[in-house]
């Protein structure tokens, strides 16, 4: 770390005089730069050493040995409802939440711009309805307004051993909608391998039809061939995805191959990808940097940039080598991969791409349920989801028309005076314009309805906190298992954050 | 040859007062817009009372007067931006009423030139000329793009297709907002004061656009305060004040001996 310093101390004093050395600026940055990540390093150390110290001598137990045990849960809902361990009952509720997560953002968002749009609009009762869903939804708070929905869900008669509607393939009752399962079956894999060169043979038939509009200039609809395309492979699909059975072996030979590699391969493959991005990185920096003359002129802070990554590629490197777990686990997990693609297409000729199960009604003890058979959305499930969505919706409604509002008055009389029409002009001209400023608030909303969903605890829906309260409960290990929610709420946010940012960045406008 | 011709010509009209396209005749012309007894109200403000005017083919009128005098407004009118509520407006024969069919195929007649441009600062310069064509012309891609760059060549800055305006000058935007209303290939052009916002090292390179269109034999409506360009290029002049036309003439006799009181008070103000 010293070296640098001196170099660059010593090149300005070859041009200036010399200067003591607390008030070279160059000594100065370094050495705030250095002391500033020891200190980070330090508190971080001292904070962990001290919070356990602390735990031991209270007698709390911070293991994580709980995940491995078999609970004793129930879960009202979800992919597993009898989960064998407490590791897979949190997994459960974290699969529920997501699942609320995204099916909410989706239906927000498009409730959200109808609501939008509505409220700009040109008839006067639509407008004045958009109002007052937005004003009433927004000023009521969410949990209110989820047991509300749930109780009067509730309402609904108690499930019976009758049939139901449609010869049973449909019921509606307090314990919610019971609908049937399609669900993917043996011949799926080879099924979607056609669908695979279905999307190919898509992708080129609209780049076609893209290409003669633009001969030709008449309507060629694209979108609709492309779409057609994909059905037809569809349909044939369903007839010659027996056809695929010849991937079997090949998997296994990737498999087999994986499993006979050294463990050195894996080791330099990581290394190398480390270095080679590092120098990437940095090369890209340089050239990044390079002033009009042709020279470089870095400022101390770049020499940070550079030394940091540098150090990390290092850093990669070594954890890589001395790792050799890491290498084999890759090497294992690779092999693992193909060899369940292989059995995926071990099936014999009859089997359906997929299957449908009409729902069914169990009575265990006093009171029917509906079974595992058909696609249940509980009054859990649907409290929880009118709240986030309907709540969500007033919001989104509200940053759409703030959106479109943004959108200077000019840009519409601009393209009414080229000849648009209002929907061309919306679509072309508004929309593009308004999504830039629709987006950044449009994410809060998005991490906004995901951290809500945790008010499903209120209502018994077997999310990620109420699956959590429930174990803690039984295990005494509360600070574990808030452990695990943090990090779950700060993965999903940070990928939505993510996401929404490069969206942001890909819609910007090019000024200057 | 010609070229000299047409200089002469110039300087005489100039040392005259008058301008060089004054003499034309337009009488037989026939009749692209005519407003008759135009009126229209803000909320109880009339921004425009009983305005009637005949503006033949190839004819260039220039539309003076005050702020806030109804400039824009009836300009806007004719395009149907605005809507008038008393009063006939025919375009080419069409008249502006309430039928949706009517006012699409006026608007696709019309190009209209705004004083701050609106360019679609989302769209690169080539895309915004050939927007329209492509969706309301229903022209192919190829075709549009072509027509876009001759049309850029025709302003002068073929060299900024790629561009997004944001990354233009004013001048610049405004030539390429020029080019993206020629792309309707238009029969009139209506300009609402497009040098207003400009730098002024930057007005005379739109000035000289409008021109050549002029010489063209574009029928073109500019309302502008450059005194210059209407002495050159108008064939006629009027004068609005408080939603009325005060005055109508050529150059000639607007810029050497006008009738009104309002209009000597007005170009005494502007002149000075
Ligand atoms: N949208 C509007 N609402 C109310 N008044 C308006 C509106 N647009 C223009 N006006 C009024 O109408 C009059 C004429 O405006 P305008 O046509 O813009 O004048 P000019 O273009 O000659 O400066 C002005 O007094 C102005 O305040
Ligand atoms: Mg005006």
């Amino acid at each position: 770390m010293t070296a640098p310093t001196n170099q660059a101390s010593s090149t300005h004093e070859a041009v200036s005089q010399r200067v003591p050395l607390w008030r070279d600026a160059v000594v100065v940055k370094w050495t705030a730069q250095v002391a500033t990540l020891v200190l980070v390093l330090a508190s971080l150390w001292f904070l962990a050493t001290q919070a356990g110290d602390n735990l031991t001598a209270r007698n709390i137990n911070i293991g994580f040995d709980f995940l491995e045990r078999p609970p004793d849960i129930q879960l009202s809902e979800g992919i597993d409802t009898h989960p064998a361990t407490g590791g897979r009952a949190l997994w459960v509720g974290m699969v529920n939440t997501l699942r609320m997560a995204i099916v909410g953002i989706v239906f927000a968002t498009l409730l959200g711009v109808v609501v939008g749009l509505a409220r700009l609009s040109n008839n006067w009762l639509i407008r004045r309805l958009a109002t007052i869903w937005v004003e009433t939804l927004r000023n009521i708070p969410l949990l209110v307004q989820i047991i509300f929905y749930f109780s009067v869900l509730a309402v609904l008669p108690r499930v019976d051993m009758d049939t139901g509607p449609i010869n049973g393939w449909l019921h509606i009752s307090n314990k919610g909608l019971a609908m049937p399962r399609v669900f993917i079956a043996d011949g799926f894999y080879q099924w979607a391998t056609v669908m695979l060169v279905g999307g190919l043979a898509a992708h080129y038939v609209r780049r076609r039809r893209v290409d003669l509009h633009n001969e030709s200039g008449a309507n060629t609809s694209p979108v609709l061939w492309s779409l057609g395309t994909l059905a037809v492979f569809g349909m044939v699909g369903l007839f010659i995805h027996p056809l695929f059975g010849f991937i079997e072996p090949i998997m296994g030979a990737v498999a087999s191959l994986l499993d006979s590699l050294p463990i050195l391969l894996p080791q330099v493959l990581l290394s190398a990808t480390a270095v080679l991005l590092a120098g990437r990185w940095i090369r890209e920096f340089l050239a990044g940097r390079r002033s009009a003359v042709g020279h470089l002129a870095l400022s101390d802070d770049d020499y940070f940039r550079i030394i940091f990554t540098a150090i990390a590629a290092l850093m990669a490197v070594t954890v890589a080598i001395y790792w050799t777990g890491l290498s084999s686990w890759i090497l294992n997990s690779g092999s693992d991969l193909f060899r369940v693609i292989e059995t995926k297409f071990n099936v014999d000729g009859a089997a359906r791409p997929f299957d449908a199960m009409r729902p069914d009604i169990v009575k265990p003890g006093k009171f029917a349920n509906y079974g595992i058979n058909g696609l249940t959305m509980t009054v859990g499930f649907a409290a929880v989801f009118f709240g986030v969505v309907f709540y969500t919706s007033a919001f989104i409604g509200e940053i759409v028309r703030g959106g479109i509002l943004a959108v200077p008055k000019g840009q519409t009389e601009a393209a009414s005076a080229v000849g648009l029409h209002r929907s061309q002009s919306l679509r072309h001209i508004i929309l593009p314009q308004a999504i830039r400023v629709i987006l950044p608030p449009l994410g809060n909303q998005y991490l906004n309805l995901t951290k809500n969903t945790s008010l499903a605890i209120a209502v018994g829906y077997s999310d990620i906190v109420q699956v959590g309260q429930t174990v803690y409960n039984q295990t005494g290990k509360t600070l574990p298992v808030v452990a695990i929610w943090m990090l779950f709420y700060l993965a999903t946010s940070l990928t939505i954050s993510v996401v929404v940012n490069y969206y942001n960045v890909r819609m910007k406008l090019v000024e200057r | 040859m010609t070229d000299v011709t047409d200089v002469t010509e110039t300087e005489t009209g100039t040392d005259s007062g008058g301008a060089a396209r004054s003499g034309r005749d337009l009488s037989s012309a026939k009749d692209m817009i005519v407003c008759e007894g135009v009126s229209k109200w803000y909320g109880d403000f009339q921004a425009l009372e009983g305005v009637s005017a005949t503006i033949k083919e190839q004819e260039v009128v220039v539309v003076l007067g005050p702020s806030g005098s109804g400039k824009s407004t009836w300009i806007r009118c004719i395009n149907r931006l605005e809507e008038h509520q008393e009063g006939l407006i025919v375009v080419d024969g069409v008249e502006l009423s309430n039928d949706l069919r009517n006012i699409e195929k006026v608007r696709s007649e019309v190009g209209m030139v705004f004083q701050q441009f609106n360019l679609f600062p989302h769209l690169k310069v080539r895309d915004n000329v050939s927007l329209a064509p492509i969706w309301v012309r229903k022209k192919s891609k190829a075709e549009a793009e072509e027509q876009a760059q001759a049309l850029l060549e025709l302003v002068g800055i073929p060299e900024q297709a790629d561009k997004f305006p944001g990354q233009l000058s004013g001048g610049q935007q405004q030539r390429v907002a020029i080019a993206r209303a020629l792309a309707m290939e238009p029969k009139i052009m209506l300009f609402d004061e497009p040098t207003s916002a400009l730098d002024p090292e930057m007005i005379k390179e739109v000035l000289d656009v409008m021109k050549n269109l002029a010489l063209s034999g574009m029928t073109m409506m500019v309302v502008t305060h450059e005194m210059g360009f209407a002495k050159e290029v108008a064939d006629r002049i009027i004068f609005m004040e408080e939603g009325q036309i005060v005055e109508v003439g050529t150059p000639e006799h607007f810029f050497t001996n006008p009738t009104e009181d309002r209009t000597k008070l007005f170009l005494s103000q502007i002149l000075a």
